[in-house]
């Protein structure tokens, strides 16, 4: 259900600037992006903060890798908005075939093979929790990712297991196809940070 | 490139410390039963129980009655917001602190 606050704007400085961005850039302001402005203190900026750093902060990882694992996560929770918002991402920055292709089955789509290694225990960190362990993480460092790039992936793999859950109880409205794109856009030059 | 990695650890704990205990229109407490309640804890106060059940186990499949129930026994939009935010959250960080716990454990574990 859609909570009308967040549509509008909680703030008169708010509500003037979801207005501005959607003027500007000729598409309604994804709800997305409304709920980071919504009661910032609260959730947006500690939230934002985390994501903006899991997402575009230094890693071994590319913001491409990272996207595609935002998506991969939202398919695993079954978020139809997520999906689209960071597959589009994802594609500004590497091949949409490898994109749709992962999003398909990972473990036979075009990908390096430590972000495959990645993805397993991502999948498992999502759909079963308390079956995780050592081995399923000793079996990723195994095959080539480091624990840098397992913590960084682990820190993705959270933030979007909030963003997902939320953008599905607050039921997002789904952009088309075009305004994913130009939101993907937007997504790449400015970040997360609320 | 390690000095500048951004500290996960930190960032998650922030974000804990807020919207589990930080102040906020509902009860701290409230949004503490919530989150345990998402990450596969003991039933709660309805109608809380069945809005952060469903966030933990399966947040698309949601429904309007599920909000607008919670929209109703909390009695403000921002405080139905805090309750789906610290059942979103609350699922995701036991997924956060399993995959961490086990990520040190094969850390630590013999080659």
């Amino acid at each position: 259900m859609r909570l009308p606050e967040i549509d509008r704007g909680d703030t008169i400085a708010h509500r003037l600037l979801i207005g501005f961005i959607s003027m500007v850039s000729g598409m309604r302001l994804p709800d997305a992006a409304r709920v980071a402005f919504y009661h910032k203190e609260f959730f947006g900026t500690p939230m934002g903060a985390w994501t903006h750093a899991a997402m575009r902060g230094p890693s071994p990882w590319s913001v491409a890798e990272r996207e595609l694992m935002a998506a991969m996560v939202a398919k695993w929770n079954a978020s139809a908005f997520c999906i689209s918002a960071h597959g589009a991402v994802a594609a500004k920055t590497m091949k949409r075939q490898s994109v749709d292709s992962a999003l398909a089955d990972f473990r036979s789509a075009p990908i390096s093979p430590t972000l495959r290694a990645a993805l397993v225990f991502l999948e498992i960190m999502t759909l079963r929790p308390l079956e995780l362990s050592a081995e399923h993480a000793a079996a990723a460092l195994r095959s080539g990712v480091t624990d840098d790039a397992l913590q960084d992936a682990i820190a993705v793999a959270t933030v979007f297991n909030i963003i997902a859950r939320y953008a599905d109880a607050l039921d997002f409205a789904m952009p088309s196809a075009d305004e994913f794109d130009r939101a993907a856009t937007m997504l790449l030059k400015r970040g997360y940070a609320a | 490139m390690t000095s500048s990695r951004p500290d996960h650890n930190a960032l998650a704990e922030t974000l804990k410390r807020q919207v589990f205990q930080g102040p906020g229109v509902t009860d701290p407490a409230l949004r503490q039963r919530v989150a345990a309640r998402a990450a596969g804890g003991p039933p709660i106060e309805a109608p809380y129980d069945d809005l952060a059940r469903q966030i933990g186990e399966a947040a698309s499949g949601t429904t309007d009655a599920q909000v607008a129930d919670v929209l109703a026994a909390a009695r403000s939009e921002k405080a139905a917001f805090e309750v789906i935010a610290a059942a979103a959250t609350g699922a995701a960080m036991l997924r956060w602190e399993r995959a961490i716990k086990a990520l040190e454990e094969a850390r630590h574990a013999p080659a």
